[in-house]
C-alpha cells in the first residue's frame, strides 16, 4: 500500500516535469509570458468531479480560464468562497464570459435526489433541493413520463440554469454589464458519454431583465444610506 | 456584445469538439468508462488562477483528480463550500492524497500584503491571509523583494491549510484508518514547476525523490501525448 501511494504521488511530479518540457519546447517564452500576469477571457464554475477537468474539456491552455469548482457547481448567494471568485474574475480580471457547467451522472445531483442524511453535505445539497422545489411541476412530469434517469438529467440542466441566474444576480456582473457590456453568462452541460459540451443557450439579456425587478443591484449605496 | 467576445465563446466550444474527438480516437473506451463512475486518487485544492490548471500541469487525464479551486486556495473550517468538497472526496470517494497547492504571483497573497481595501466581498474572504501575514510579520518584513514576499506568504498559507486539514475530524480518521496523505506544494508560474513543501503527513523526506530514474521514466511514457490549442488551431504533440 505505501509503495503504491508513493508511486502515485511521484507520478505527479514526473508528469509535471514532462509537461514543462513540452511547453518550453513548443514556445520557449511560454512561462515568461504567464509570469507577467493573467488575462483570462473566461470564468468557469464547474463541478469538482474528476471527470470534468475545465481546461481539458474546453481545450484551453494555462492562463486562459479562471476556475472555481465545487460539489455540483452551485452558486449560493451567501457563500463567500464562490462570491469572491466571481468578484475577482469580473471586477479585477474583466472576464468576458462566465460559464456555469454541470454534467450528467453528477454525484451531487444524485445525492440531492436521495433521501439520506449526509452530515456536512446537507447544507450544500439543500441548494440543489431548492432548485427542485422551484421546478417541481416540470421535474415531476418528466419523472412520470420518462422515469428516474430523465428526471436526473433534467435536474442537472435546471440546476445549471438556476446557478447561472445566481451569477447574474450579483452586483459585480450587473454593474460590469451596464458599464462594459460584458461578461455574458452561459450555461453548459458536459456529457461524460461522448465528452461533448452542450450549450443550454441561456438568453443572457432576457434573464438579466427577468431578475431585475427583485435583484437589481446596479445602484450604489451612498454613505448616508440613500441609493444613487 | 462585441463580435470578438462571441468568437472567444465559440472557440471554446469548438475546442471541446476537437478534444472529444481526439480523446476518443486516442482511447476509444474512455468516455464510456468515465460515464460509469469516478475513482480519483487525488483531491487537489488550488487557486482559481488561470495559470494553474491542475490536470494540465500534472499531466493527468479526466478521472484522475477531484478539484476545488478558490481565491488563494484558502481553507477555512467554516467554509461549507470547500468542506463539502473535502468531505465528499475523503469520505465518499476515498482519495489517497490531498494536495494543497499555492503559487507565485498570487493575486490574493498580493492583496493580503497590501494596505489597500480590495472592495466587495473579497476582503472578508482573504481575512485569514491577513491574519497569517500579521502572525508572520517578522519573517515577511525581512524579505525586501515583493515577489519573494508574496511567495513566502503563499507557502505559509499552504502550510496553514495543511494544518487545518490535518485537524479536521474526518481527515484524522482517514489518516488513521487508511493512510490518507496530505501534501503542501507551491507552483511557480514563471517556470511551470511544482515544489513539494514536505509539510504534511507524508514524512519529512517527502515522496518525490525516493523513486529510481528507471521507474520514473516508465510512468512518463504512459502519458500518451498532448493536445495544444492556441493561435489559430489545435496541434497534437506525441511524446
Amino acid at each position: 500500500m505505501s509503495k503504491y501511494l508513493r508511486e502515485s504521488q511521484s507520478k505527479i511530479f514526473a508528469n509535471n516535469k514532462a509537461w514543462v518540457a513540452s511547453k518550453v519546447a513548443a514556445d520557449p517564452t511560454f512561462f515568461k509570458k504567464l509570469a507577467s500576469g493573467q488575462q483570462p477571457d473566461y470564468l468557469y464554475i464547474g463541478c469538482s468531479d474528476s471527470r470534468v477537468p475545465a481546461n481539458e474539456i474546453m481545450g484551453l491552455d494555462a492562463g486562459e480560464v479562471f476556475v472555481h469548482r465545487n460539489i455540483a457547481n452551485v452558486v449560493p448567494n451567501t457563500d463567500l468562497n464562490v462570491m469572491s471568485v466571481i468578484e475577482y474574475a469580473v471586477v479585477h480580471l474583466h472576464v468576458k464570459h462566465i460559464i456555469v457547467c454541470g454534467h450528467y451522472n453528477c454525484g451531487g445531483i444524485a445525492a440531492a435526489l436521495s433521501h439520506s442524511d449526509m452530515g456536512l453535505l446537507n447544507p450544500w445539497l439543500r441548494n440543489i433541493r431548492d432548485v427542485y422545489r422551484l421546478h417541481e411541476k416540470e421535474l415531476d412530469e418528466v419523472f412520470e413520463k420518462h422515469g428516474e434517469e430523465a428526471r436526473g438529467k433534467k435536474l442537472v440542466e435546471l440546476n445549471v440554469l438556476e446557478q447561472a441566474k445566481n451569477v447574474i444576480k450579483t452586483a459585480a456582473v450587473q454593474k460590469s454589464w451596464m458599464e462594459n457590456r460584458y461578461p455574458v453568462v452561459h450555461g453548459w452541460v458536459f456529457d461524460l458519454k461522448d465528452g461533448l459540451l452542450n450549450d443550454l443557450e441561456i438568453d443572457f439579456e432576457a434573464e438579466l431583465q427577468g431578475i431585475k425587478k427583485i435583484y437589481n443591484l446596479e445602484g450604489w449605496m451612498s454613505r448616508k444610506g440613500s441609493v444613487v | 456584445m462585441g463580435s470578438q467576445a462571441k468568437d472567444d465563446f465559440e472557440y471554446a466550444l469548438k475546442s471541446n469538439e476537437s478534444w472529444a474527438n481526439y480523446k476518443s480516437h486516442q482511447n476509444p473506451g474512455l468516455f464510456e468508462k468515465l460515464a460509469n463512475g469516478q475513482s480519483p486518487k487525488i483531491l487537489w485544492i488550488g487557486c482559481s488562477d488561470s495559470r494553474v490548471p491542475e490536470t494540465t500541469i500534472l499531466g493527468l487525464h479526466p478521472g484522475d483528480v477531484f478539484v476545488h479551486r478558490n481565491v488563494a486556495n484558502i481553507i477555512s473550517p467554516t467554509d461549507i463550500n470547500s468542506q463539502a468538497v473535502i468531505e465528499y472526496a475523503v469520505v465518499h470517494l476515498k482519495v489517497s492524497h490531498i494536495v494543497i497547492c499555492g503559487h507565485s504571483a498570487c493575486g490574493g497573497c498580493g492583496a493580503a500584503l497590501s494596505e489597500a481595501r480590495v472592495g466587495g466581498v473579497i476582503d472578508a474572504w482573504i481575512a485569514p491571509l491577513k491574519a497569517l501575514r500579521k502572525a508572520n510579520a517578522e519573517e515577511l518584513d525581512a524579505i525586501t523583494d515583493d515577489k519573494k514576499r508574496a511567495i513566502k506568504l503563499a507557502e505559509i498559507n499552504v502550510k496553514s491549510g495543511v494544518d487545518a486539514l490535518l485537524s479536521t475530524y474526518f481527515i484524522e480518521e482517514a489518516v488513521r484508518e487508511r493512510g490518507l496523505k496530505v501534501h503542501g506544494c507551491v507552483y511557480d508560474v514563471a517556470c511551470g514547476r511544482m515544489t513539494d513543501l514536505k509539510c504534511g503527513n507524508a514524512g519529512k523526506k517527502g515522496v518525490a525523490g525516493v523513486k529510481g530514474e528507471e521507474e520514473e521514466k516508465k510512468v512518463v511514457k504512459g502519458n500518451h501525448g498532448m493536445l495544444v490549442f492556441g493561435g489559430d488551431g489545435a496541434s497534437i504533440s506525441i511524446r
